[in-house]
């Protein structure tokens, strides 16, 4: 998911060196806590198992990377084990537009109890449910040929080419053609 | 089962050659009759002007004179031995063509998506009516820019794919770069699609089909196996300003005589009028992809008017292109107010003069010729009035100046000038008549037949609208032709006339629009009516009818936009339209569709600004995310984001311009990573507030 497009730090925004402290933890988990309601995990039970896992690989990550902001980077793991959670519910490791229109059901909210599934708590596959509720935005591709056609303009360049006959008839030698700038069609 | 000739070439050549004889014949005895009057004394260089612009202007309303008459014989003895209706052109024991797929096809850009989507939907649940829905999918094609409405397209999208559930049968993509506007959007569809589909029923964000419709167009489809286009005429409803029902009664009740007389001389050449039509995918991919004309704009460039190329290009190649003037079903919205009506000609006038460079291109059929011709024709018409009115008057000025001499020589006896009232005279009642009789006819056609009278109000009702119409049309027609032929000189000029965009829906003009839009034509009416008056004040009289509109112009805009005269005459049962008597089931069901149109998908993201929310809301983004292209944006790409981002987190929402928006949300990455970034901002997103991104800037995160 790295882009590379400028994060905050380069923004003028400057962040502390990484603190992987309780304390730390605590500011960052409220944020990914209240991102974790947003994404309509509403139960408390699940949001807290949650934050468990997230919490294991917030601190592994701002131990590797020390200068990025620690709440972003709580933000991008829980992001993060859901695609993880998806794709292995799905078994769809590495086809990214599965993965995005399977996040994109569960997040509209058309799979009932995903978020049970997703924090561990219920051991019923929904993968099936999941498949149900994408949608297909366009069909498979069906590609038909379909070339510019040619339309000869009848007096297109008339100019030009009175010139070039007038030229011929005075027993001028027809100068090579100058490229045209625009092919008529 | 009826011959291939039977729509093939034997009928063509006798109805095609008396239509044009008597095209030709009345604009030759009008003719002769003004250059009787102009050879008093040697034709001079003005009237040799005048006669040359009566000579086209008078081909022209001649034709639509006797096109709409034909129409009327038509409609009236119900005859017509070569309908596409009654066509089947199937060879003798063909082997059945097989399962197929029809796209209901439907290009957008930047429209009202609540409207397009209630409008898809009650198609569909029209068709869904008939039982003949699953050879049927319905396919959005959006080239919208605008980041709020390609949210909110795309939401209500999803909520309408979730409810029709598998198989998917409702399609959406953004094209990524709107090339080719929407030639190009249908070019695009047919590359990427076109395969999947036997036919393609082109849209228009205002047009609504009834599912009997689709399915019968379907069926003259399959049963003419060389035709590769149907249009069937979409009549203009659902408006209630005075001016949009005006031109609803005008269309349904003279639009119907007028296609049935289009059809009678076209056949097989009909035109493509861009939307409610159904189109052969196959040879339309073969042959319809647009070339740019060389040279630059306004007569270089991409084709804008793609319609009629579209359907001359199908001629060109052997496929037959037909009118289904007989087919209801077919329905468009139109501009609510007058002034909205000039901005959809200021759209279409470039488009149609470019047609004239290829009146004369190699290789079309003389007809595809005649429409091009006719395309032209119906935007410098309002010119050529212009010029013909101003060297009238004149030639009416320079007229008075002569002294009358009595007395030649030894004459005795006065020899009094000649007069040529009489040929003037008829010369205008001959325009006049091909100008008012086809609205006579069409009472007529009433008249003759009382179901239909019914619909429109019953005759009295219909003749006072008539009367109304006509008496508007009066009006009307010298602002048009001012507007058209502004238009016309600034398209000529290459210069920009600055028309905001068209507003569809019904609105009303305030005084303070109407006196910006209009103050150019009182004042003109003023002018000229005082110099006529003071210098020609013969000519001032005949010349009235063109002065009183537009020295009326602010008042009549003004009133003609207005709903509750529109709503009034309609309770008078004036200007009733078939449509209003007996509203049609896929009207009623657009109707409740925009009723309960409610909240799109992701209920958070309503209101505000959409793109954003498509940026904060996870459900909204996730959405969003999911039907973006699979591509990482290249390095100077992603540099530009980055500026984006920091002009965002720096200046705030308001900094931003659409286009600069739609480039935020373009790209997955830079998507989730402007997400991110705002989900981890001193202050938690809220939708449609970005001060927690703006408070940001300097805040240390210990």
């Amino acid at each position: 998911m790295d882009s590379g497009i400028a994060m905050a730090g380069q923004s003028g925004v400057t962040f502390a060196a990484a603190d992987r402290s309780p304390a730390a933890w605590v500011r960052v988990s409220e944020r990914v806590a209240l991102y974790l309601r947003a994404l309509g995990i509403e139960d408390p039970l699940h949001r807290e198992r949650l934050l468990v896992r997230i919490q294991q690989r917030w601190e592994a990550r701002v131990s590797a990377v020390p200068l990025e902001d620690p709440v972003e980077a709580g933000i991008e793991e829980a992001y993060t084990l859901l695609d993880t959670w998806l794709c292995a519910e799905l078994d769809i490791t590495g086809e990214v537009d599965a993965l995005f229109t399977a996040r994109a059901a569960v997040l509209s909210g058309a799979v009932p109890n995903w978020t049970g599934r997703f924090a561990g708590v219920s051991g019923e596959s929904i993968a099936a449910q999941v498949r149900a509720a994408g949608v297909q935005p366009e069909p498979e591709p069906a590609p038909l040929d379909m070339e510019p056609s040619t339309i000869n303009l009848c007096c297109h360049d008339l100019g030009r080419r009175i010139t070039g006959a007038l030229r011929v008839l005075a027993g001028n030698e027809p100068a090579a053609a100058p490229p045209r700038k625009e092919q008529p069609r | 089962m009826t011959s291939e000739s039977r729509i093939g070439i034997m009928g063509h050549h006798y109805r095609r050659i008396l239509f044009f004889l008597l095209v030709l014949l009345t604009t030759l005895g009008a003719m002769s009759l003004l250059s009787v009057a102009f050879q008093d004394g040697g034709t001079r260089p003005h009237e040799l002007v005048m006669l040359g612009l009566y000579a086209i202007l008078t081909l022209w309303i001649s034709a639509s004179f006797w096109t709409a008459t034909i129409g009327f014989a038509m409609l009236v003895t119900g005859r017509d031995h070569y309908a596409i209706a009654n066509a089947d052109t199937r060879a003798v024991g063909a082997a059945p063509s097989g399962p197929f797929k029809t796209a209901l096809v439907m290009p957008v850009y930047n429209e009202d998506p609540v409207r397009v989507f209630a409008g898809l939907r009650a198609m569909w649940q029209s068709l869904v009516e008939t039982g003949q829905q699953d050879g049927f999918e319905v396919f959005v094609v959006s080239d919208t820019r605008d980041p709020d409405i390609w949210v909110e397209e795309e939401l209500l999208w999803r909520r309408w794919a979730k409810e029709m559930g598998h198989p998917a049968r409702v399609f959406y993509r953004n094209r990524v770069e709107n090339t080719s506007r929407k030639s190009g959007n249908i070019a695009d569809f047919c590359r990427r699609w076109g395969g999947r589909y036997r036919y393609m029923i082109v849209l228009d964000a205002d047009s609504i089909m009834a599912g009997d419709t689709l399915v019968e167009m379907v069926a003259r489809m399959e049963r003419n196996p060389k035709v590769a286009l149907i249009q069937v005429p979409p009549v203009p409803v659902n408006r209630s300003s005075l001016f949009s029902r005006m031109l609803q009664f005008a269309g349904s009740l003279y639009g119907r005589m007028f296609t049935a007389g289009l059809s009678y001389w076209q056949l097989g050449t009909s035109n493509f009028w861009g939307h409610n039509a159904i189109i052969r995918v196959k040879p339309f991919a073969d042959h319809c992809g647009l070339p740019k004309l060389p040279g630059r704009e306004p007569f270089g460039g991409e084709i804008l008017s793609h319609d009629f190329v579209e359907a001359a290009l199908l001629r060109r190649a052997g496929w037959r292109v037909w009118l289904a003037y007989d087919l209801g079903g077919s329905y468009e919205e139109i501009p609510p107010t007058l002034i909205d009506y000039a901005k959809r000609d200021r759209r279409w006038c470039q488009g149609n003069l470019q047609h004239s460079r290829l009146v004369f291109a190699r290789g079309f059929k003389p007809l595809s010729r005649i429409h091009f011709a006719m395309g032209v024709m119906s935007y410098m018409a309002s010119p050529l009035w212009l010029i013909f009115l101003v060297v009238t008057g004149v030639a009416a000025y320079f007229q008075s100046l002569v002294e009358p001499v009595y007395f030649f020589g030894n004459n005795i006896l006065p020899v009094w000038p000649e007069t040529y009232t009489v040929e003037m005279t008829t010369v205008l009642w001959v325009t006049l008549t091909m100008l008012f009789l086809p609205k006579i006819l069409a009472l007529v056609l009433l008249a003759a037949k009382p179901a239909l009278s019914r619909q429109f109000g019953g005759l009295v009702r219909a003749t006072l609208s008539v009367l109304t119409e006509s008496l508007f049309s009066v009006l009307l027609a010298p602002v048009l032709m001012l507007f058209q032929s502004k238009f016309v000189l600034a398209i000529l000029l290459r210069q920009n006339v600055g028309w905001p965009a068209q507003q569809r829906g019904d609105h009303q003009t305030g005084f303070a629009e109407a006196f910006g839009t209009h103050l150019s034509h009182t004042l003109i009416a003023v002018v000229v009516g005082f110099l006529s008056y003071r210098y020609v004040p013969s000519f001032f009289w005949w010349f009235t009818p063109v002065l009183a509109g537009l020295a009326l112009s602010i008042p009549v805009s003004m009133i003609t936009s207005r709903v509750w005269l529109g709503q009034l005459a309609r309770r008078a049962g004036i200007f009733l339209t078939p449509e209003e008597t007996a509203q049609p089931r896929v009207l009623q069901l657009l109707e409740q569709n925009l009723e309960r149109a409610g909240t799109p998908l992701c209920t958070t993201a309503t209101g505000g600004d959409l793109w954003y929310r498509a940026v904060v809301d996870p459900c909204a983004y996730a959405l969003h995310a999911s039907l973006l292209p699979d591509e990482t944006p290249n390095r100077r790409r992603r540099h530009y984001l980055e500026g984006l981002i920091f002009q965002l987190q720096d200046e705030g929402l308001g900094s931003l311009k659409p286009n600069e928006k739609r480039a935020l949300v373009s790209h997955r990455d830079g998507l989730f990573e402007l997400h991110t970034l705002l989900w981890a901002a001193a202050q938690p997103p809220s939708a449609g507030q970005i001060a927690g991104v703006a408070a940001n800037s300097g805040t240390v995160h210990q």
